[in-house]
């Protein structure tokens, strides 16, 4: 298939509107003075200066791109998909515009938007493509209008901010509300498909799932906070046929690829998967599964999420743990045999039972507990059975000794962290992480 | 000595895991059989989701907690389980139930809607919605010792004031009250109700000791703490050590 120029996709019209160009002048002055003040920082203060005084700007950029806007939120997977979707996009030949999540988006995609718009208010680019926290929901609610959004999942993760799946739910429902054309979802994850039956007839559903020859290996589920009874009919969406370790395989209706994935993992092969609808949704036929595919196979591994390094001759494998579906899967999906693991669960998790739903025996022996909570994991383990040869909450310590070890006659140096964990790691360790999508 | 109980291991019984597992405390059920392990005894745990589950007989149970979205299936659960309840906890058998799991056990839970949930009635009191979720680490005085957890709870529980499980030193427990000291938690006979999750009895060894000693002297047997228990022990006093310093308190 013909890839299709970027140039020929269908054009909605640039943002030509003249009116925005005194308030991006200012964002652009106090752009340079926040820097001036503080090399590197203050990207924020622009956004907050524009927002003030001509707060339609952001909206009108962002609905304004010739390819749209696409939005991917969900409990978890959000962000791996959003870069999974951007590489795929740009494989096609297009200029896309993203960001990385932060707290405070509005301001955050402003001072973005500022450093690349014209004085005309015109943006080089042909799709936006956005990671939204559920909670953003109100955000967009009255301004943004979306062309394609993509859910990733329903999990429950997050337990201090949301309690409850059924608001999770609901939040999610909001942003997939204001979806003009498609909604892509899980089809394996029940409230996401219930919320796809709720939906205005006027947007098209996409969905996408694994087989159920795929969730059979997997017999505590895939995480979500409640699995679909059914899986999706051959033919009726995107599927994943078979995940062995890094290697996935997608079946597009009638043919099927393959896919090296960047890192080890189900929870990856579902995001590829998640990415692959979200392109072929926002491409239609300018949509090539081999290019995709290609795409996704060339990502290099992201940091913290089952990347491997070498640091000081040593080959480390780091495991990123987010919430307990992602410890088990991690868990589950280690390479047998593996004999030095470091465990550093550092001060962002708050409740140490939070972690307890995990089963961690298939462990067996840890060398090290770290980081502020090592005490209450090194207590989970231990009632699990697993052997913890030493417990030391200092994570540099604790690094430096693991590092020093012999390497191990079988598997790699695993650390398993959560992510103040890995923070503290990367800083000990002067490791930069992969180089995102600068925004 | 390992007198043991007539060919057969000591049951713990894990209430409802699938709805009331939300902040662990399911782990509780696998604290106190891994504690009758090391004392030299064998043990199991035995999920129940429904009657269909029940073992026949029963030495220890842990309900945990789970979301409001739980509630209603939760307590329909819990009903058809409500005469066994009641024989156990008359007859001494240990109970421990954590957040929502405690709340159903209770009078009622007034929504924040305005709509009251009928509970179980085992336990007296009820739960109120309090202004704003408590979430943040929990210090208590208790007749076990200092207990350290973390709450995590949208309700405050009144009525529980002639039993609480102990007087808190950090946190909300079971609310502000207009007098007196500040409460968590409630006992009756050997029922144990609290907010804490850590999960409470891996946390605080001497609170689950408490109750391994009551499921084992209805067997006319002596609980001693086996010597595996002292390595994970000392692990449990250094993490609440960790919260009590943290926090301007004493390490034990
Ligand atoms: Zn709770």
């Amino acid at each position: 298939m013909a890839v299709t120029e970027p140039a020929r996709l269908s054009k909605r019209g640039f943002v030509t509107s003249v009116r925005y160009a005194p308030a991006i002048l200012l964002g652009r002055a106090v752009r340079v003075l926040a820097r001036w003040r503080k090399p590197g920082g203050g990207s924020a203060i622009p956004g907050v200066v524009v927002n003030r005084i001509a707060p339609g700007f952001l909206a009108t950029t962002l609905n304004g791109f010739p390819l749209g806007l696409v939005i991917v939120t969900g409990s978890s997977g959000k962000s791996t998909t959003t870069k999974m979707l951007v590489a795929v996009l740009r494989a096609h030949g297009l200029t896309v515009f993203t960001n990385q999540s932060t707290a405070n988006i509005s301001q955050g995609l402003t001072s973005a938007l500022l450093e690349r718009v014209s004085l005309s208010g015109q943006i080089a680019g042909d799709v936006a493509v956005l990671e939204m926290d559920e909670g953003h929901g109100a955000f967009i609610a009255g301004s943004l209008t979306p062309r394609v959004v993509a859910l990733t999942n329903v999990m429950v993760d997050q337990i201090d901010r949301f309690h409850d799946s059924e608001m999770v739910a609901v939040l999610l429902g909001k942003i997939a509300a204001r979806a003009t054309e498609t909604v892509v979802l899980n089809a394996d994850d029940r409230y996401l498909t219930d919320l796809g039956s709720s939906l205005d007839s006027t947007v098209g559903v996409a969905r996408y799932g694994v087989t159920a020859e795929v969730l059979g290996q997997y017999p505590r589920g895939l995480g979500y906070a409640e699995t679909a009874a059914n899986r999706l009919p051959t033919g009726t969406g995107l599927q994943l046929t078979r995940v062995v370790g890094r290697d996935a395989t997608v079946e597009f209706g009638a043919d099927s690829h393959s896919i090296r994935l960047p890192a080890r993992g189900i929870h990856y092969a579902v995001d590829a998967l998640t990415a692959l609808s979200t392109a072929q949704a926002t491409l239609g036929d300018g949509f090539d599964p081999t290019i995709a595919c290609a795409a996704l196979s060339a990502m290099p591994a992201v940091f913290g999420r089952g990347e491997v390094v070498t640091v000081g001759g040593k080959t480390i494998e780091f495991v990123l743990v987010q919430n307990p579906s992602s410890f088990q899967l991690n868990v589950d999906s280690l390479e047998d045999g593996t004999e030095q693991i470091l465990v550093i669960i550092g001060s962002d998790v708050r409740d140490p039972s939070y972690f307890w739903p995990v089963d961690t025996s298939r462990l067996d022996h840890v060398l090290i507990a770290s980081g502020l909570k090592a005490h209450d994991i090194a207590l989970q383990l231990a009632y699990d059975n697993v052997r913890v040869d030493c417990i030391e909450p200092d994570v540099p310590t604790a690094l430096d000794a693991f590092l020093a070890l012999p390497d191990p006659t079988s598997g790699v140096k695993t650390i398993i962290f959560s992510a103040d964990g890995m923070r503290r790691t990367r800083a000990h360790l002067r490791l930069v992480s992969n180089a995102e999508d600068p925004v | 000595m390992t007198a043991t109980l007539p060919g057969r291991p000591f049951t713990v019984i894990s209430l409802l895991p699938r709805l009331l597992n939300t902040n662990g405390d399911a782990g509780n059920a696998r604290v106190l059989a891994q504690r009758i392990r090391w004392s030299g005894h064998d043990a199991q745990v035995v999920d129940v989701h429904s009657r269909a589950d029940l073992p026949e007989q029963v030495d220890a149970v842990s309900i945990g907690s789970g979301t409001d979205a739980a509630l209603i299936p939760a307590r329909d659960a819990l009903r058809t389980l409500v005469e066994e309840l009641r024989v156990w906890s008359n007859s001494g058998v240990p109970i421990l139930a954590v957040g929502t799991g405690w709340e159903l056990l209770s009078w009622g839970i007034d929504l924040s809607d305005g709509t009251v949930l009928e509970g179980l009635g085992l336990v007296a009191g009820q739960a109120v919605p309090r202004k704003t979720r408590a979430t943040d680490d929990i210090i208590i005085i208790s007749k076990y010792g200092r207990l350290i957890g973390f709450e995590n709870h949208a309700r405050d529980y009144v009525g529980a004031e002639a039993s609480p499980l102990g007087r808190v030193l950090y946190g909300s427990g079971n609310g502000t009250r207009s007098s007196g000291p500040q409460i968590e938690g409630l006992i009756m006979g050997e029922v144990f109700c609290t907010h804490l999750h850590g999960p409470v009895l891996a946390r605080n060894p001497a609170l689950a000791d408490h109750l391994l000693r009551a499921a084992f002297s209805r067997h006319g047997l002596e609980y001693a703490r086996g010597v595996r228990a002292d390595s994970a022990d000392a692990t449990a006093q250094a993490a609440r050590n960790e919260v009590a310093v943290r926090l301007g308190q004493n390490a034990e």
